[in-house]
């Protein structure tokens, strides 16, 4: 039977927040690492980030599901402490940040890479750490493009259908995130739930990407004003 | 104060060079890419050396021999990059006091206001970098640099970015700054008239070696070599062989032309007659002359005549030299005469005291 419609927009909240914060500090710290590495592997470290991006979302969830399995490394080692990740409110957490990681490492390395290196070699010789460096100039600096990176990357995560369902299900109180409930909400013949739950969807949708293009606006606007020296 | 012998070794470029720097402000000039960004960027630790040390105020900063290599930050090293590379997002106060966030406040309000004023900023403490002439960008940039005292302070390339009159109006104030600064300096430059406007001692660069490193009066007039005469800006350079010795001057053959020129004996320097040597002369020394058959006065005739704003700059062809082998460059100060015309005859007269003598080692190769 049907739930409340609170219940897969909570789900969607708790999921999407979640996920969006992992994926921000994990997709910087590797958008940053990346930006500096120059070792042998760059083309292929960049290419694993980038792959749940170019893959169908079903085939990553379906590689995630044998991971995580009964019979996966993954699972195994959950077992080891009594602790089963697939089909639970967690599982929407993993999938969403795998298929939001790619959008967010993408587009903050390139805002890092953006920022000039010389600006960073001052600051080192002015005393400043690296980890000072990365808060004071390297992240300011960057900060309207990470900033539209964590949007798309919400976005992306509230978007996410396939590799949810594969990985978390469809268990009406814990698993179903809106677009899953939109999806079996049709199957089932309920129009106008399916109907009021894309409204919400597409709303979200076009505040964030309102947002992205506030972002970059400013983001051109600070570049134009910074190469015309007086 | 700082010693540095830096080898850096990349595909296709070598870097060598020893360098050892006074309280002064010591210039390196030189083509680009010649390794004089790189040599800075291994002083304050941004690059690597493969091999040498360096040494700073009897600190070492670098030593490929004890595996020493102290971090950018612990040197006390103070760069002004290229563009200035000023804090896009920080007021001009912000960028200033960066380097010295750990002091206790009065004393870093104190510090960046003093630095404003010996800049002459003061009135620009509040504004950001984009806001500013390059000008002014630039004396943000040497306050910043300063701000944590640095025992040297090196300059890459500060003024290419900037129209002639700003140029040589912040020479005039690095030249002050020198002077009020209590420490060493190290210029990167290519153009010649800066160098020599600033240096006290001058290294002439060349494909990651050091060509010649001197004052800078024995770099312009007596250069080590053939390239450092000729990247030091004497560009006519004649082959020439030792005739006649004198007791303060040489008589030198000029095979091209096909006649012999007199100059002062170079200091320093033992010649004998035979010994194969290279002449040269700075193209603002050549003179056109009403002279007929006077010592060092060649006849010659115009190939090109380029009208500039106080000089007009000429190729003169010599009469003895038929298959136009050396054509000898000339820059002379207008005058009320009428300009030479294109295939005009006339007399040269090349002053034997700057005519520059470089006898010819067997290291040297044939430019």
């Amino acid at each position: 039977m049907n739930t409340s419609l609170w219940t897969p927009i909570w789900i969607s909240i708790k999921t999407v927040c979640t996920a969006t914060v992992i994926t921000f500090f994990l997709g910087i710290a590797a958008a940053h690492w990346m930006s500096r590495y120059k070792g042998k592997l760059k083309a292929v470290i960049d290419g694993i980030f980038i792959l749940p991006m170019v893959m169908p979302p079903t085939v990553v969830g379906y590689w995630l599901l044998t991971f995580f399995g009964i019979n996966g490394l993954g699972g195994k080692f959950f077992a080891l402490f009594n602790y089963k990740l697939v089909f639970t409110w967690q599982a929407t957490v993993v999938a969403a940040v795998i298929m939001s990681f790619p959008l967010m490492y993408m587009t903050a390395k390139g805002a890092f890479e953006q920022v000039e290196p010389n600006l960073q070699s001052a600051a080192r010789t002015l005393g400043a750490g690296e980890w000072r460096i990365f808060w004071t100039v390297t992240l300011p600096l960057a900060w309207p493009g990470v900033a539209a990176a964590t949007v798309l990357a919400l976005a992306r995560t509230l978007g996410e259908f396939g590799t949810t369902l594969m990985l978390a299900g469809n268990i009406r109180t814990k698993t179903t995130t809106i677009p899953v409930d939109i999806y079996f909400s049709i199957i089932s013949g309920d129009n106008h739930r399916a109907q009021v739950l894309a409204l919400v969807v597409m709303g979200f949708s076009f505040v964030a990407l309102a947002l992205v293009g506030f972002w970059k606006n400013r983001s051109n606007r600070t570049k134009g004003l910074m190469t015309t020296d007086g | 104060m700082l010693n540095t012998k830096i080898k850096r070794v990349l595909p296709g470029f070598n870097l060598d060079v020893e360098l050892s720097l006074e309280h002064e402000l010591m210039v390196i000039l030189g083509p680009s890419g010649a390794g004089k960004t790189m040599t800075l960027q291994c002083i304050a630790g941004l690059t690597k050396p493969s091999e040498g040390y360096i040494e700073l105020g009897g600190k070492v900063l670098f030593d490929s021999a004890t595996g020493i290599n102290l971090p950018p930050q612990k040197r006390r090293v103070g760069f002004v990059f290229q563009n200035y590379a000023l804090f896009p997002h920080m007021t001009i106060n912000e960028n200033i006091a960066y380097s010295i966030r750990h002091l206790p406040k009065p004393e870093k309000l104190d510090k960046v206001s003093w630095l404003l004023d010996m800049m002459n900023i003061g009135a620009l403490s509040g504004r950001y970098p984009r806001q500013l002439s390059a000008g002014q960008q630039q004396r943000v940039a040497i306050a910043r640099a300063l701000a944590p005292d640095p025992e040297v302070l090196l300059f890459d390339e500060p003024f290419s970015a900037l129209d002639s009159q700003l140029r040589e109006r912040l020479e005039l104030e690095l030249l002050e700054l020198q002077r009020a600064y209590n420490g060493s300096m190290l210029l990167v430059t290519h153009d010649l008239a800066e160098g020599y406007k600033l240096g006290t001692r001058v290294a002439i660069y060349h494909a990651g070696r050091i060509a010649q490193c001197d004052t800078r009066q024995n770099v312009f007039s007596s250069p080590a070599d053939r390239t450092v005469a000729r990247l030091t800006g004497v560009r006519n350079l004649m082959n020439g062989e030792i005739s006649r010795v004198e007791p303060s001057c040489v008589f030198v053959q000029i095979p091209a032309w096909g006649l012999e020129l007199k100059a002062l004996s170079p200091s320093g320097k033992e010649l004998s007659i035979g010994h194969l040597v290279t002449v040269g002369i700075r193209p603002e020394y050549v003179q056109i002359t009403h002279a007929g058959n006077a010592e060092n006065v060649v006849k010659s005739s115009v190939l090109q005549a380029v009208e500039g704003i106080t000089n007009i700059t000429y190729r003169f062809k010599m009469d003895s030299d038929q298959q136009e082998q050396h054509l000898l460059n000339a820059s002379c100060p207008k005058t009320n005469d009428a300009m030479l015309q294109d295939g005009e005859p006339c007399n040269l007269y090349l002053p034997p005291e700057h005519l520059i003598v470089i006898p010819e080692t067997t290291t040297t190769a044939e430019m």
